[in-house]
């Protein structure tokens, strides 16, 4: 676990300033209860969180899941409408709805040589579509009202059903990622895709499988948020899309591929939770917030640069090169 | 080579291993029977550990990434290629060209595989690494393993091989024992004529000054380097890889951002640190990695032929089909391209071709110029490298002045007329054919190793 930590420090530290930046917030408003806010904090987690580790875990893998936003609202309603007594089995269907959607796009990918942005942006359209057709364009209402206060109901103060489900996804996730072959293999597939495949890495296999998990937790997320509002809308939640690609952006995962962890992202989501929280408790407001939001997303990328590692790669080497010259003329 | 590897399969033929017939239809096959590949374009993850790469693809490895047994068997393998000095966490991108060769030849040994195949794996290695993979070599060879090692380089041959087989154009020319093969009847070989035609002429009489450098720096690399180069005349610059003497070339090519000093083409100045001013300027620059800056691999050879001059085959921002057609067949004839292979991708032509696209653009300027090469005849096999020596000296006789930079000291004797020599980004000495010693180059690019 070391060495799989020790990657993620940048997230991690921008976690922790982002948290304490919160705390001052709560502190200076005075009025607010903590346990209310980090509940709050803690139901957008698990709404962004999953979604942006599916689609993270395609960004390391140097592929792009755009069709995220629209699985997710598609698999809420296929839920809704196999919703019976056991509310398990229409979580599963709608589940199910998500890695079918995601073995079809892995497919068109890996099989066929296109472009995963090509792809899932199709994906995005047709899914989206699909949702309006199997509601008959009309908002649904999921009738299991149990399941509904159950899915809201505060655990422990601060957790419920759906955070803790989310948390244990990165958890397994994390576990998968750090301690088995298949982490490896994924950050090959991203990191050099030709030299995996020379390698003996199956790359096809693992884009495949990295979109039906992006499909599946998608759906999760999708799913139990319907649950918790108790209805489904064909409109979809296609504005996901943006909060989970920061998410994964600010958790350190590569445009580029090959780097990232499930460990980041959940900070990267974590930050991005907190952050949205604290403004909400300053009262700011939403056009505000976005500008915060963007300023934020700059500065990470402006840390990752390529350029300036190279920048700090050639002032060290000046200096390493200053104390050669010296030995040379001492010999 | 990829044939045997798994990567490709053939149409025709078969192959055994131990008398016993296979047929490999993916890499993962090949692994499986014992063999390793080692290609030219290394097949490391960056973003990887060195334990994690050594593991990566095995046909049988444990579900768990790393457990104690895998960090012994990487361990052991690490020591064998003389890399125990490096932790199994570190991440390949920190790790140098030479230490990923020997990374790769590594993995072969955690695979337990009986039959390694090197392709020409020291082609971008200094001697002192060379020697390094060398004696990896000489450890799996005690060990009972075959190796295959393809190499361009006559001397590798004799210093390493037992068994040489001589291929020319997809055809087995010679298998002999390597001590019952003179050097002089291997070359001839591999040349398909007579050794004497691979180099030509020298010039005899330079003409104007054409490039004036004075105190060109870049930080960290170059430092305070002066030269001349003169028409009609090829200059080399040489040294150890790292010594500075690619970067010299890349920097007058306008590729050095933090370059400084005073360039003077044809008596004009030129801006350094910009390629669109160089090539304004006449500054032709034919590059050391020809897969990623040289020529575009997804496009037809015409279009890579005429890549730097389409405006020359285009009418108001228009291209004409049918002049880039014809454009393009001259300019194949004069290097020697197969004109019926120019509409095939240059992704499927053999290196020495891909060269020839390369160096073709520099062909039948208007305007008489700089032309820049490094390591111009890497992974080029013997019978290109022989037309591509004619060809730079064919652009010599039409006034321009070539500035090469390359670590094949053999290539550099035969084919220049003055040479500078480079010792950690500074001149050591300068000669003048016929005046240029193997012995002396050799001593002066490795000085201080010798003085240490």
């Amino acid at each position: 676990m070391r060495s799989a930590l020790q990657d993620d420090t940048g997230p991690i530290g921008i976690f922790l300033v982002v948290a304490v930046a919160l705390v001052a917030a709560l502190i200076v408003r005075g009025n607010l209860s903590f346990d209310l806010i980090l509940f709050s904090l803690l139901q957008y987690f698990a709404t962004i969180g999953p979604v942006a580790l599916g689609l993270g875990l395609t960004m390391i893998a140097r592929e792009f899941d755009l069709s995220v936003g629209s699985t997710m609202g598609f698999a809420g309603c296929v839920a809704v409408l196999t919703s019976g007594d056991n509310a398990l089995i229409s979580a599963s269907c709608g589940i199910g709805a998500g890695l079918v959607v995601g073995l079809f796009q892995g497919l068109a990918i890996a099989g066929l040589g296109l472009s995963s942005i090509a792809v899932s942006l199709g994906g995005l359209m047709t899914v989206a579509g699909l949702s309006y057709v199997v509601t008959h364009n009309e908002t649904i209402s999921f009738a299991n009202q149990a399941v509904t206060i159950q899915m809201n109901a505060p655990l422990l103060a601060i957790f419920s059903v759906r955070s803790l489900l989310a948390i244990a996804c990165f958890v397994i996730a994390a576990v998968v990622f750090v301690r088995t072959r298949i982490g490896a293999n994924l950050i090959a597939t991203g990191s050099d895709r030709t030299a995996a495949t020379t390698s003996g890495v199956k790359t096809g296999r693992v884009v495949v499988c990295v979109f039906m998990l992006s499909g599946a937790l998608a759906a999760l997320s999708g799913v139990l948020l319907t649950f918790g509002l108790s209805v489904a809308s064909p409109a979809g939640l296609t504005d996901i899309l943006v909060p989970a690609i920061s998410a994964a952006i600010i958790g350190g995962v590569s445009l580029s591929g090959g780097r990232g962890s499930p460990v980041g992202i959940a900070f990267g989501t974590l930050t991005l939770c907190a952050l949205s929280a604290g403004l909400n408790a300053l009262g700011l407001s939403p056009v505000v917030q976005q500008i915060v939001m963007a300023g934020v997303l700059f500065a990470v990328a402006i840390a990752a640069a390529p350029r300036l590692y190279r920048f700090h790669h050639w002032q060290a080497l000046r200096v390493r090169n200053g104390n050669l010259q010296k030995t040379d003329e001492w010999i | 080579m990829k044939i045997l590897s798994g990567v490709i399969r053939p149409s025709e033929g078969t192959i055994a291993i131990d008398g016993k017939l296979v047929a490999f239809r993916s890499p993962i096959e090949a692994q499986r029977a014992g063999l390793a590949l080692v290609a030219q374009e290394l097949s490391l993850a960056p973003d990887l550990s060195i334990h994690d790469n050594l593991w990566l693809g095995h046909a049988s490895a444990p579900m768990r990434r790393q457990t104690g047994v895998t960090a012994q068997k990487a361990r052991s393998a690490l020591v064998s290629v003389g890399l125990d000095h490096l932790d199994l966490g570190t991440k390949v991108r920190t790790l140098g060209i030479a230490e990923r060769q020997l990374l790769e030849i590594a993995r072969g040994l955690v695979r337990n595989a009986s039959l390694l195949i090197l392709d020409e794996p020291t082609a971008t290695l200094s001697d002192n690494e060379i020697s390094r993979v060398f004696g990896a070599v000489r450890t799996l060879k005690a060990r009972g393993c075959s190796v295959i090692f393809i190499t361009h380089r006559m001397g590798e041959v004799y210093q390493l091989c037992d068994t040489v087989t001589v291929l020319r154009n997809g055809r087995v020319i010679a298998t002999e024992p390597v001590a019952a093969m003179p050097r002089e009847t291997l070359l001839e070989l591999m040349l398909g004529r007579k050794l004497t035609d691979i180099y030509p002429r020298h010039s005899t009489q330079p003409g104007d000054q054409i490039l004036t450098v004075r105190g060109l720096t870049v930080p960290g690399v170059v430092h305070d380097i002066s030269l001349e180069a003169h028409a009609g005349q090829i200059l080399g610059v040489v040294g150890q890889i790292g010594s500075g003497a690619i970067e010299t070339v890349r920097a007058l090519a306008g590729l050095a951002h933090a370059a400084t000093g005073e360039v003077w083409i044809g008596g004009v100045p030129l801006r350094l640190g910009s390629a669109p001013a160089a090539a304004a300027s006449g500054v032709r620059f034919v590059s050391e990695d020809r897969g990623e800056e040289g020529i575009f691999l997804d496009q037809p050879a015409s279009i890579n032929l005429l890549a730097t001059r389409l405006a020359e085959v285009a009418s108001r921002g228009f291209l004409r089909p049918a002049s880039l057609r014809k454009t393009a067949a001259a300019l194949a004839a004069q290097v020697g391209f197969d004109t019926r292979r120019l509409d095939t991708p240059a992704s499927t032509l053999s290196g020495g071709n891909q060269q020839k696209l390369a160096v073709g653009r520099c062909a039948n300027r208007d305007m008489a110029g700089v032309i820049l090469m490094n390591e111009p005849t890497r992974g080029v096999d013997m019978g290109a490298r022989a037309e591509i020596y004619q060809m730079l000296r064919r652009f010599c006789d039409e006034g321009n002045a070539i500035v090469l930079a390359s670590t094949d000291i053999e290539e550099v004797i035969g084919l220049v007329d003055r040479v500078v020599t480079l010792y950690r980004g500074r001149i050591v000495g300068t000669h003048q054919h016929p005046g240029i010693v193997e012995t002396t180059v050799l001593a002066e690019i490795t000085r201080a190793e010798a003085a240490l």
